[in-house]
């Protein structure tokens, strides 16, 4: 299984957001968009999902051209940054919205097991707006993950969250990716974020990939000036700030 | 962009359709008939005619007058409730008094206005007796004045409190903080900020009293105003087709100036981006001056009203005061009293129904979905904002007279929802625009089609404001004689438009029965759209 895009182009009203953008996505990784606010990260993922159209290039799954397959018929699904739970359901009937419309979705067992992964038993009768953030993200992921989707996409999964709620969603979000084996492809500007739950990044500036690779690369070999001055200097200052507060026999 | 479904496409052509036939047709036979003259010829003759004609010129220097002065005097009075509301610790209960007690003239048809100031001020008026005299005549220009203050009180109240809530007291104390004198305070933290309000306000109550047919219908007198000059040039003893388009022409124009004026008072409004509750400080001066003041308004216009629900329980007021039930009891055993009432039901459930349906409908299209071409929606809520009832209905007599919707409740129904679609339609525009933009994108990830996840997600999370939308429809319909009294038949009479049938029998105990009736059923309508609101309102977050 495998996700490949070539030479995607896109230009809303002759503005160019996204340049040329070829890349491969093997099956069951987890990679993530990195990039500042509108380097055309966002418009990638709605690309993959579906939702924007493309005149330019082609995205391809499995061996099939899925350029002008409807977002509906792709067997993909999305968990916007926020949410877009329906406030009228109580967070099971979010859960299991989905159920109705698709057959070949998940079973009652599954079901179960997804509400147990995700730890929701307690807060199933718990109406949206009683949900704290942290278990709002947990129930979008469970609706999507019914539907049995073939490619997982997050929309910054993380920025809604809060200190050590934001670390244990992001362990949930690795072990889901290996648990069922689905590839994920996350939408993020935090570089730490990016570097520590993905497998790869793609690092997007000005709608050019600046640069493709596993985090151990982009930390030994960035490949320019943008990744070493907006991706690491950040990190770097970062790393500094922890060991000044721990203390240098720390590091 | 993805292009639009079909379903949406079917929609947007039924809108569409609607439009064209009901509100932009007729207007464009009405203005082509103002131009055509006795030969058949196109010409301006019609307009000279009218322009010498010194009884319309002068009607129309009445309606200036007369509409202006309320203006003035309801954008002061409202301004000085909304603030009592908003910026006073005036005893709580008389804020919610004044809150609710506002709204009552919304429930009564303008028509029944005229006769309860008749029988507050009049001869043998409530107030007269109590005054022992005569206070002032009330035929003519003062009847008017005080019958469209109180009809005008309501709107101009509702837009000045509405402004007043998105701004930021906290800006009062830190002016008092920084030093500013009480005048200097009033103006930059309350005036300023209000001021594309209090404008609006002023022009909403010149355009709504000149364009009300109801309370001039009752207390004119022989002071004539432009309503009543179209109606005797409709439904006089000779209808005179040409001039009656005229005068809908010059009335319609006020209310499209009128309505560019509200436009452009809009950038004088402030914007506060944030802002908190903030802590009313304490004065004692302030809050007894406001709250005297507020208890006046609202004492002054509820004893108007009184009249209307004494007098059908008496036998011959103010004569002799014994009550009884025979008035009501004679009501009720008319054929006729009782098929008018119906007739009003019906006209108010289908208006509202309908009305609710397209004006959803509409808002849908507009706020979520990309169909192209969605923004004419705004337009033709713009312009059904600016025609007067009268205009409209006067363009349906002219434009469907020899068809077969003539004399119909449909034709009744259909001018009431292009008349009064403009509210219905903001609200539900501004309720889906707030929605998270995300839910049909959700839907149909999660196996929607888009008209499911509208039936399953969009509505269940805006039945709060259909259901605000409902009632509104239902009201107006209800009390509305401007919009209708060119288009009913016989056997189509609503209850608005038989009062002003009855004001020649003088029947006045019948006129005050369907009126309390009016009132009972609005009052019911609105309530139960409340219980159902606060139901639904768990939902909120």
């Amino acid at each position: 299984m495998l996700l490949e895009l070539q030479n995607i182009s896109k230009q809303f009203d002759q503005k160019v957001v996204l340049e040329n953008i070829n890349l491969t996505i093997n099956s069951g990784e987890i990679v993530s968009l990195l990039g500042p606010s509108g380097s055309g990260k966002t418009t990638l993922l709605n690309i993959i999902l579906g939702l924007t159209k493309i005149e330019q290039g082609k995205v391809i799954f499995n061996d099939e051209d899925v350029s002008h397959v409807a977002m509906k018929n792709r067997g993909f699904n999305i968990v916007f940054q926020d949410y877009a739970l329906f406030p009228h359901l109580n967070a099971y009937e979010n859960i299991v919205y989905g159920l109705r419309n698709k057959k070949e979705g998940a079973s009652a067992e599954d079901v179960r097991e997804y509400i147990d992964f995700l730890e929701l038993k307690p807060h199933l009768k718990k109406r949206i707006g009683e949900l704290s953030g942290g278990q709002k993200q947990r129930v979008a992921l469970a609706r999507t993950l019914v539907t049995k989707p073939k490619l997982l996409l997050l929309d910054e999964p993380l920025s809604a969250l809060d200190g050590v709620i934001k670390e244990s969603i992001k362990e949930r979000i690795k072990s889901i990716a290996k648990e069922f084996n689905l590839t994920t492809i996350i939408v993020t500007h935090d570089p730490e974020e990016a570097l520590t739950i993905s497998d790869k990044i793609l690092i997007i500036n000005q709608g050019n990939i600046s640069q493709f690779g596993t985090p151990f690369e982009i930390i030994n070999q960035p490949k320019n000036d943008f990744v070493k001055e907006f991706i690491l200097r950040q990190l770097q200052i970062k790393r500094q700030n922890i060991f000044h507060l721990f203390g240098e026999k720390y590091a | 962009m993805r292009n639009a479904k079909p379903e949406i496409r079917i929609i947007f052509i039924i809108i569409l359709l609607l439009f064209f036939a009901f509100l932009f047709i007729p207007l464009i036979v009405l203005f082509l008939r103002s131009f055509m003259m006795e030969d058949g010829g196109i010409g301006l003759s019609n307009y000279i005619a009218s322009l010498t004609n010194d009884a319309l010129i002068h009607a129309i220097g009445n309606s200036f007058k007369v509409s202006g002065v309320t203006a003035i005097i309801t954008t002061t009075l409202a301004f000085a409730l909304a603030y009592a509301v908003n910026c006073t610790k005036i005893y709580q209960p008389l804020k919610g008094a004044v809150k609710i007690g506002i709204l009552i003239p919304m429930l009564i048809p303008t028509i029944t206005y005229g006769f309860a100031i008749m029988y507050t001020f009049g001869n043998q008026g409530l107030l007269t007796k109590l005054f022992g005299r005569n206070l002032f005549e009330i035929y003519g220009f003062n009847g008017l004045l005080i019958g469209y203050v109180i009809y005008t009180l309501p709107a101009a109240f509702l837009l000045i409190h509405n402004s007043f809530k998105y701004i930021d007291k906290k800006f009062i104390i830190v002016s008092k903080l920084m030093g500013d004198r009480t005048l200097r305070s009033f103006w930059n933290t309350v005036t300023r900020p209000l001021l594309g309000a209090l404008g609006g306000a002023f022009v909403l109550s010149f355009i709504l009293s000149f364009t009300d047919f109801g309370i001039p219908a009752s207390l004119g007198g022989t002071y004539d105003v432009v309503a009543t000059q179209l109606y005797q040039a409709m439904l006089g003893s000779i209808p005179d087709f040409s001039e009656g388009a005229v005068i809908a022409v010059l009335m319609l124009f006020p209310a499209v100036i009128g309505i560019f004026l509200l436009n452009y008072l809009e950038r004088f409004n402030f914007h506060y981006d944030k802002f908190s509750e903030t802590e009313i400080t304490s004065s004692k001066f302030r809050d007894s001056f406001y709250g005297v003041i507020s208890a006046i308004i609202l004492l002054g216009m509820l004893s108007i009203f009184a009249v209307m629900f004494i007098t059908p329980f008496v036998t011959a007021f103010p004569y002799d005061l014994s009550f009884t039930w025979e008035h009501i009891a004679g009501v009720f055993q008319s054929n006729d009293l009782v098929s008018v009432y119906k007739n009003s039901l019906i006209v108010a459930v289908l208006t509202a129904v309908l009305g609710t349906v397209i004006a959803y409908g509409s808002a849908l299209l507009n706020a979520r979905t990309k169909v192209k071409g969605r923004q004419t929606v705004d337009v033709f809520s713009m312009i059904t904002n600016t025609v007067p009832g009268m205009v409209l209905g006067l363009s349906y007599l002219l434009l469907f007279n020899g068809s077969s919707l003539k004399g119909t409740f449909l034709i009744i129904v259909l001018c009431n929802i292009m008349h009064y679609f403009t509210t219905p339609y903001l609200m539900a525009k501004n309720a889906l625009t707030k929605m998270n933009p995300g839910w049909e994108t959700s839907g149909e990830l999660l196996g929607d089609s888009w008209v499911k996840t509208v039936y399953r997600v969009i509505l269940p999370n805006s039945i709060s404001t259909v259901l605000e939308m409902f009632s509104y429809y239902f009201m107006n319909a209800m009390v509305t004689i401007s919009g209708v009294i060119f288009l009913v038949s016989a056997q189509t009479t609503v209850v608005a438009s038989k009062i002003n049938e009855l004001q020649h029998f003088a029947q006045f105990n019948e006129i005050f029965v369907l009126s309390v009736l009016i009132f009972l059923t609005n009052l019911l309508v609105r309530s139960v759209c409340e219980v159902l609101q606060k139901k639904v309102e768990i939902y909120k977050k």
